[in-house]
């Protein structure tokens, strides 16, 4: 027996929490069209909060990669070279009697910057 | 690859503590026990919706009836993605929500069987958001870890909904406690009723083939006897502390153990009354969903044929 | 506001909140009963919040003197009742639900639009608020209307016997009880019954035009005016229930 044509779509439910945030997949629903899709989605995944957009997607039109090494990246190999954590400035700033920077200083002093000035 | 060693991959990764995914391979075993459980969770929230519902328009406050709007309409909820769940692992078969839906309107699927009692007082609507969805959460917040990634993550939301039916129920339960004689009878009355379809709720110590099975494959990872000693051990204090009686002579701690003891519910009949859908109010509340799915096949297939709207 | 506009506001906002609270009540009556799980919980909200406006109404009706909240849907009998009978008639088949909810809407919307300028500072905040849940519930029910309309024979047929068995009584919805005048002292003439009516036809008949669904006729007064407190044996069966528990320990808190 085939999924036959007497059943709603399926639409994957995505939320964007806040504007700083990215769309999350959050469940899934029944529909029978993208109109009620989004309507349904209203109450059936935010009946207690507020979201900031949501999309419905047909659960169809997703194509997912297989869980295999070959779509999804493993980093066996040293790739420190790459992250932050793969530097050793911070001692090497003291020698020089300076205090090693991070990127959350620098972004916390933006944010205080423009909530101090204007 | 050949089946066996698929399977036995697929047991390392289980037993490495991995999740697995809806897309992922998996043995039919596992599938079909995954759809067992979570169809059957699934249809027990939705026909746990009834007998609460049938106290929504009776609601003795306007807070009451919001609030209990709100925790029937949960319900539905959890049985609403639940079934997608099912929906979802289902698909090999080629069943869908149709599908499972007529599995519990012809008696393929049980449901809880808490949900084939009557609720015949306003204390009784109470009592089930307290002792039923306590008992849920206890079931529920123990397959938190389940193996099956789709269903722990589900899990998590459904069980942050049930922390608001639980203090709803308390507060129902609390309001008849301290009120008049005739509400605090109200009240014994209805744990009178709930007690023991709660023992029976959890499932005998013996597990059958397939519980043991679901412990296996790490689906579930508690057993029935740790879970009903849990609610037991949370539950008698607080019924104590309201001055209700647990209406079970054997409802008494081991000293030495700490293992609460009890009479053990009628398993033969509770059984017989969960697999042939034969207690009080199995076919009265079956009837209310056959009255939402099968009489209203028209609206579903007419939507379905709408021109106004359809999805290009 | 001055003391002697005070029944005016009364006899402005009790029909209003009955209206919102009876057809709520009603509608809750769907829990578990929608034509698919997604639905139910889409209507139940909408009740929820129908539920909450009445229980807004009610509020400012207690800050004019009326009784509390809880003892204007609990401690009143039939009499005493001010919404349209439309909405505490028994309910019917999807068709029916979907075609009164529409109905309604519209209505209410038209009516918000207009109440969303009144001179009351409260009550224009509690509209502002409330006008936005209430574009989901109309968009919703449009939504419906429009798919049965256009879905099978079956639907269409039923719809139209839904139609039909509503419009003698939908001509309840825009009266406002014994006398119109208190509209013209509050500076509300745009409410008036005449000006609501002529409203809703132009967007009804256009929807109904449409979805090819014919016209069936001016409205007519209905036989029971629920604005005068006259109601239907149902609304004495919905009291009966509404109240039940709530009689048997009446001084109990709950």
């Amino acid at each position: 027996m085939a999924l036959n044509a007497a059943e709603y779509r399926v639409y994957e439910v995505f939320v964007q929490r806040d504007a700083s945030q990215f769309h999350v997949n959050v469940g899934s629903l029944r529909a029978v069209n993208s109109e009620m899709a989004l309507q349904m989605a209203r109450e059936t995944f935010f009946r207690r909060e507020e979201p900031c957009e949501v999309w419905v997607v047909p659960q169809d039109c997703i194509v997912a990669s297989p869980r295999d090494s070959a779509y999804l990246p493993v980093h066996t190999m040293d790739k420190q070279y790459r992250l932050p954590a793969g530097y050793d400035n911070a001692p090497r700033w003291k020698r020089f009697k300076a205090k090693a920077m991070t990127i959350e200083e620098v972004a916390e002093e933006m944010a205080t910057h423009k909530q101090g000035g204007a | 690859m050949d089946e066996a060693q698929k399977t036995a991959e697929f047991m390392a990764r289980i037993e490495n503590g991995e999740k697995i995914e809806a897309n992922d391979w998996m043995p039919e075993e596992y599938r079909n026990l995954l759809i067992k459980q979570i169809h059957m969770h699934g249809v027990s929230e939705i026909m746990g919706a009834y007998p609460e519902k049938e106290w929504v328009p009776k609601a003795p406050s306007i807070r009451r009836k919001l609030a209990l709007n709100a925790k029937v309409q949960d319900e539905i909820g959890h049985g609403q993605m639940l079934l997608r769940l099912a929906e979802d692992l289902s698909r090999p078969y080629g069943r869908g929500r149709e599908a499972l839906m007529e599995d519990l309107l012809n008696g393929h699927v049980k449901f809880h069987n808490v949900f084939h009692m009557p609720a015949p007082t306003w204390a009784d609507a109470g009592v089930i958001g307290f002792l039923v969805d306590g008992g849920a959460i206890i079931t529920q917040a123990a397959l938190l870890e389940s193996s099956y990634a789709p269903y722990a993550r589900m899990l998590k939301r459904i069980v942050a909904e049930e922390s608001f039916h639980m203090q709803y129920g308390e507060s129902v339960v609390l309001a008849l406690a301290e009120g008049t004689t005739r509400q605090r009878e109200m009240l014994q009355g209805a744990i009178d009723r709930w007690w023991e379809p709660m023992m029976f709720f959890f499932g005998p110590r013996q597990m059958g083939q397939s519980a043991e099975k679901m412990m296996h494959y790490r689906i579930r990872t508690k057993t029935n006897e740790e879970l009903r000693q849990k609610f037991i051990n949370r539950y008698v204090p607080r019924l104590q502390a309201l001055g209700m009686r647990v209406p079970d002579p054997l409802v008494k701690k081991d000293p030495v153990t700490g293992e609460w003891g009890y009479t053990e519910p009628d398993w033969v009949r509770d059984t017989e009354m969960v697999r042939n859908n034969s207690g009080p109010q199995s076919q009265a509340r079956l009837h209310l969903r056959r009255q939402a799915h099968s009489e209203q096949r028209w609206v579903r297939e007419a939507v379905m044929h709408a021109t106004a709207l359809a999805t290009v | 506001m001055e003391s002697q506009d005070v029944p005016h506001w009364i006899a402005l906002l009790q029909p209003i909140a009955d209206d919102e609270w009876i057809i709520a009540h009603r509608g809750s009556e769907w829990l578990g009963l929608a034509p698919d799980l997604e639905e139910d919980l889409a209507f139940s909200s909408i009740n929820q919040d129908k539920m909450g406006h009445a229980q807004y109404y009610y509020a400012l009706l207690e800050e004019l003197g009326e009784k509390t909240p809880e003892d204007m849907v609990y401690g009143r009998s039939k009499e005493q009742w001010r919404h349209a009978v439309v909405l505490e008639t028994a309910h019917g088949d999807w068709a029916r639900l979907v075609a009164l909810r529409y109905f309604y809407e519209v209505f209410d919307a038209l009516r918000l639009e207009r109440l969303s300028t009144a001179s009351w500072q409260p009550l224009q905040d509690g509209v502002r608020k409330i006008r936005r849940e209430e574009a989901y519930h109309l968009q919703h029910f449009t939504t419906w209307f429009e798919m049965l309309a256009t879905g099978t024979e079956e639907s269409r047929h039923r719809l139209r016997e839904a139609i039909a068995d509503l419009w003698p009584l939908l001509g309840g919805l825009f009266l406002w009880g014994p006398s119109e005048h208190f509209l013209t002292a509050i500076g509300l003439d745009s409410l008036r019954g005449s000006e609501l009516q002529r409203s809703w036809e132009t967007h009804v008949a256009e929807k109904m035009r449409s979805m090819d669904l014919p016209w069936p006729g001016a409205l007519s007064s209905p036989v029971l005016d629920g604005r005068l407190g006259e109601h239907s044996p149902d609304m004495h069966d919905l009291l009966q229930v509404m109240t039940e528990v709530r009689r048997s320990e009446p001084a109990a808190h709950w």
